[in-house]
C-alpha cells in the first residue's frame, strides 16, 4: 500500500505551529455552554422566584408523585400480575437467521459437507452463547428464507416453521434437539472440557414442559417418530408449495441422515469416554455397570 | 419411497449402542500387551477424528473470488487501488462500516479503519451521498481514531460504494 497512517494528522500539525496553549487562548464552541437560569433575579426584585401565588406550590408542600387528590391513583387501580415473574429463570434461545447462516457458509466459516452442530456454529464464530445466562441453545429464524440456497444437515434447539421449510426446500435436513445446561456448555466449549479429563456425561432428556415440543414431528424433534417426520416433510412441502427433494438419491445421503443419539452430546463420541488430547487417544470403560449406566 | 431416508436412522442409533460394548471388547485384547496396563480401560485412536472436528480453527482465510457469485458473502478486496486513502477490512474480512444510534433517535454511520488522506475521503463521501440523497449530510472526521461519522443510516450505500472502489 502506498498510503501511511497519519494519526492526528492536521490536528497535530496545528498544535506544533500555533503559540502555546493556555487558559487565555482557549474557549468553548459557540452554543456549547448555555447560561443557567437563576431564580429570584427578575423584574421587581424577582418577587415570587418562579414559584407562583400562595398555596402548596409556593410553600413547597405538594403531595407525593402519583397522588391524585384522594382518588385511587393509577398505579394502585391496576392489579398486579406476574408478567415478569421468574423471567430470569426462563430458557433463552439465541436467534440465528437464515441470512447469517448463508453468510457463514459462503465465507467458509461453516462447512456444509459435515453435519452442522452448535459446536460448528460456535467454532465458526457464527453465534455466541452464554449457557450460564439461561441460554438453552439456538433458534433458527426465517429472516432470509427467500435467498437461502444451501443444502445442510443442521441441528438446532428450536426452529420456526418457515425456517424448516426453507432448509428442506433446498434438500437439507433439520433436527431440533434438547441440551441441558451442562451438556450445552460442553457443546459450546468442548476443548476445555476434554482438558479436564472427565468422562463425557450423558445428555439429559428434556423437562416435562419441553417434551411435547421435542416429540412433535412438526418441529422435527429428535424424540419424534421418523415415519411421522417424513409425513410432516411432505405436508410442509404441500403447504408452502415446493417439491420436496428426495434425500435418498443424494450423494451426501449418509452425511445428511447422520443424527445423534438422544443421550449423545458429540458426534461420534459416546458418553463415558475420556478424551486424552495430549496423546490423541480415547479411553473407554469396560466395567459392565459403567457400560449399562452410560448406555441407558 | 421418500420414507426410506429415515430407515437408516433407527439402525444407526441401535448400532451406536451395540458398538460401544462390542468395539471395546474387541480392542481389549489388542491393547492389553501395550504400555502401562490399566484394567478398567480400553484405549483407542479410531474415533479421535471426531475430537479433531470439535477443535475451533485459529483463524479464517480471506475468501477468494468465488466462481459462482455469492451475494451474501460480499466481494473480496481488489489488489492495490492507487488512491490517496485506504480502508482496511475487518478481521472477518468485511467492510468496516457500522451503524450507531444514541438517545434512541440519533442515527449515524461510522467508517472505521481508514488510513492515508482522511479529509479527501470525507469529501468523496459527502459528494457521493449528496448525489444519492440530494442533500449533503453532516460528517465528523476523527483524526486520532481515523474514522468518519456521518449523520443518518447509509451503511448499505457506503458498503456498496467502498466495495466498488476496490477496498
Amino acid at each position: 500500500m502506498s498510503v501511511s497512517k497519519n494519526t492526528g494528522g492536521k490536528g497535530l500539525d496545528l498544535l506544533r505551529n500555533l503559540p502555546r496553549i493556555s487558559l487565555a487562548n482557549l474557549r468553548p464552541n459557540p452554543g456549547a455552554k448555555k447560561a443557567e437560569k437563576r431564580r429570584g433575579r427578575g423584574a421587581h426584585g424577582g418577587s415570587r422566584s418562579g414559584r407562583g401565588h400562595k398555596g402548596q406550590r409556593q410553600r413547597g408542600n405538594r403531595p407525593r408523585l402519583g397522588f391524585e387528590g384522594g382518588q385511587t391513583p393509577f398505579y394502585l387501580v391496576i392489579p398486579k400480575y406476574g408478567y415478569n415473574e421468574g423471567h430470569s429463570r426462563r430458557p433463552q434461545y439465541q436467534p440465528l437467521s437464515l441470512n447469517r447462516l448463508q453468510y457463514l457458509i459462503d465465507l467458509g466459516r461453516i462447512d456444509p459437507t459435515q453435519p452442522i452442530d452448535l459446536t460448528q456454529l460456535v467454532n465458526g464464530r457464527g453465534v455466541t452463547l452464554q449457557p450460564l445466562k439461561r441460554d438453552y441453545g439456538v433458534q433458527l429464524v426465517e429472516e432470509g428464507a427467500d435467498t437461502f440456497s444451501a443444502k445442510v444437515n443442521i441441528e438446532v434447539q428450536m426452529a420456526s416453521e418457515c425456517a424448516i421449510a426453507a432448509i428442506e426446500k433446498n434438500g437439507g435436513i433439520i433436527t431440533t434437539g434438547f441440551y441441558d445446561p451442562r451438556s450445552l456448555s460442553l457443546l459450546c466449549k468442548p476443548v476445555p472440557f476434554f482438558m479436564r479429563g472427565q468422562p463425557i456425561p450423558k445428555r439429559m432428556l428434556p423437562g416435562e414442559d419441553l417434551v411435547p415440543y421435542y416429540t412433535d414431528s412438526k418441529n422435527r424433534g429428535y424424540l419424534s417418530d421418523p415415519a411421522k417426520i417424513q409425513q410432516a416433510r411432505l405436508e410442509l412441502a404441500r403447504k408452502y408449495g415446493y417439491v420436496l427433494p428426495d434425500v435418498t438419491k443424494d450423494e451426501l445421503f449418509h452425511m445428511l441422515t447422520a443424527r445423534k443419539d438422544p443421550r449423545q452430546i458429540f458426534f461420534g463420541l459416546a458418553p463415558g469416554w475420556v478424551v486424552n488430547m495430549a496423546e490423541k487417544k480415547i479411553l473407554k470403560p469396560t466395567d459392565e455397570k459403567l457400560l449399562s449406566y452410560y448406555s441407558s | 419411497m421418500a420414507g426410506v431416508g429415515y430407515l437408516g436412522l433407527r439402525n444407526a442409533i441401535q448400532c451406536l449402542k451395540s458398538a460401544r460394548s462390542t468395539a471395546s471388547l474387541q480392542h481389549y485384547s489388542a491393547s492389553a500387551a501395550a504400555g502401562p496396563h490399566y484394567p478398567g480401560i480400553v484405549e483407542s485412536t479410531d474415533e479421535y477424528r471426531f475430537v479433531e472436528r470439535l477443535i475451533p480453527p485459529p483463524g479464517f482465510q480471506s475468501p477468494q473470488t468465488p466462481a459462482v457469485p455469492r451475494p451474501a458473502a460480499g466481494h473480496p478486496p481488489q489488489r492495490s487501488p492507487s488512491l490517496p486513502c485506504a480502508v482496511r477490512r475487518s478481521r472477518m474480512h468485511n467492510i468496516p462500516v457500522y451503524t450507531d444510534i444514541t438517545h434512541g433517535n440519533r442515527k449515524m454511520t461510522v467508517i472505521r479503519k481508514i488510513s492515508g488522506d482522511i479529509w479527501a475521503l470525507e469529501q468523496e463521501v459527502k459528494s457521493y451521498l449528496t448525489q444519492v440523497t440530494g442533500k449533503c449530510p453532516p460528517t465528523q472526521v476523527n483524526e486520532v481514531t481515523m474514522s468518519i461519522r456521518v449523520k443518518g443510516y447509509y451503511d448499505t450505500e457506503l458498503k456498496a460504494w467502498l466495495t466498488e472502489k476496490g477496498f
